[in-house]
């Protein structure tokens, strides 16, 4: 089994959408919550097994305007932290 | 150890103002000063026992700062050591003179009380006639002297249908920023609150919505409402609007009787003073007291109520801890906003979750 790039959200993890589309989400086997801004929201809708880092990164480029160049790096950097906080893994498969 | 930030100094147990809602209820002289203040000598001492211990600021509140004797060389003891400078203050004392000796500290940030757009109001608040225009000239005189200060507005009853024009107010006068406080249950605060001089929550919650999402937005002028974080909104938050937090894992208080203390809280409960400046050793205060260990060894995770179930525990645990001990005698009860929230069914569930059992 080889890990992938392709995150996938913690289905246990409550994406509670709050004012101004920004959510807190809540991973209740933890009590841990975290939050996030509108085009956080829109990564972790997005992570769903199938999509690798790169698609997701072109999905949020052609849906928010004025997307940074850094947005790979920053996109990256807050599948990280979620990963690191038992929110994401990363879909595994048969090498 | 956790660093030492900043001393709270409360310089004096009098105030020139006789403000209803006041959480230190100091005693009231008009003019003179008859009761105690700090030392310049113990001010110092705490000072350089603290500075080892990490101390890079220092606040100067009342009472009423102004009124101490001494306050110029407080200031100069102040810059000599390159601390940053906090000051609290009603403004009736602040002279351009005195503006011009506080502009002298690089690192400095000013708060000014103004509680309505009228004088009326703020004198109903207040207490003093003439404490409105000289409220809003010692804002002019700082912003003369290049110190763009915050004002400080308390909402209650009485003036609560002055928000949005007093961020105009505000704005006119010059001022940097200006921050809607919630009247605290804790000394004639509390009596306030008895009298239903105060707002309900739910009308205090809408308020900070108000504030937050539809007036900060409108103007240049940096507005906040200073309730705890479970109410504010996630692009607050992340945009440094960091009201709401007790600092108290960085702070300690030193009161006017030359005590240290949790904070000014210490002129209210006596468990919460710590010892004596000059007698006993700050260090070994700071190290050893057993409140404060107590307090980083239990916070946030001690917190009981719906401060126990609270997402935002980590961040602001339990926002106020001496008006907690102060309500309920316990260091780990809930905040008291967040608790009639709660029961008033208003408190904002995606900000709720426990561990399961
Ligand atoms: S419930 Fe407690 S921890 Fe949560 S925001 Fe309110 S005061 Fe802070
Ligand atoms: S306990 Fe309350 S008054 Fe004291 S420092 Fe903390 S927030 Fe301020």
């Amino acid at each position: 089994m080889i890990q992938t790039d392709r995150p996938i959200a913690n289905p246990v993890v409550v994406l509670r959408e709050e004012f101004a589309d920004w959510a807190v989400l809540f991973n209740p086997d933890t009590a841990y919550a975290a939050g996030t801004n509108p085009v956080g929201v829109a990564v972790w809708k997005l992570m769903d097994g199938k999509r690798s880092l790169d698609d997701i990164v072109s999905e949020i480029q052609n849906s928010f305007e004025d997307t940074p160049d850094a947005a790979f790096k920053e996109i990256a950097a807050f599948v990280n932290t979620l990963a690191e906080n038992g929110f994401v893994g990363f879909e595994v498969e048969n090498q | 150890m956790p660093t030492l930030n900043t001393l709270y100094f409360y310089l004096t147990e009098g105030c020139n103002l006789a403000c209803r809602h006041c959480w230190m209820g100091p005693q009231f002289h008009a003019t003179g000063n008859h009761y105690p203040t700090l030392p310049v000598e113990l001010y110092e001492t705490a000072i350089r026992e603290a500075r080892p211990l990490g101390l890079s600021g220092v606040k100067l509140t009342g009472g009423e700062p102004l009124l101490h004797p001494h306050f110029a060389r407080l200031l100069e003891i102040v810059q000599r050591e390159e601390l940053k400078l906090t000051v609290e203050t009603n403004g009736l004392l602040c002279t351009p003179e005195i503006a011009a000796e506080i502009a002298k500290s690089h690192k400095r940030f000013v708060s000014v009380s103004i509680d309505g757009t009228d004088a009326a109001t703020h004198e109903w608040v207040r207490g003093v006639p003439g404490s409105f225009e000289a409220a809003r000239q010692a804002v002019r005189n700082l912003v003369a002297a290049g110190i763009r200060p915050q004002v400080i507005f308390t909402v209650m009853r009485k003036n609560a249908a002055q928000v949005d024009a007093m961020v105009r107010m505000v704005a006119e006068l010059g001022a940097g920023s200006l921050k809607f406080n919630v009247v605290q249950p804790t000394a004639r605060g509390e009596k306030l609150h008895e009298d239903q001089e105060t707002l309900y929550i739910g009308d205090l919650i809408e308020l900070g919505r108000h504030v937050e999402q539809e007036l900060a937005p409108r103007t240049t002028l940096k507005v906040f409402f200073h309730y705890p974080p479970a109410f504010r909104a996630l692009h607050r938050i992340a945009g440094g609007d960091g009201c709401g937090a007790c600092g108290i894992f960085g702070i300690l208080g030193v009161i006017a009787s030359g005590h240290y203390a949790l904070c000014g809280i210490g002129q209210q409960v006596p468990e919460l003073v710590f010892g004596e400046v000059g007698k006993d050793s700050l260090e070994e205060v700071w190290r050893e007291n057993a409140t404060l260990k107590e307090l980083r060894e239990g916070l946030p995770e001690r917190l009981e109520g719906v401060c126990s179930r609270c997402l935002m525990k980590r961040r602001c645990r339990g926002s106020c801890i001496a008006q907690n001990y102060y309500s309920k005698g316990s260091l780990w009860a809930p905040y008291w906003f967040c608790e009639q929230a709660e029961e008033a069914g208003l408190f904002p569930p995606s900000r709720v979750g426990t561990r399961p059992a």
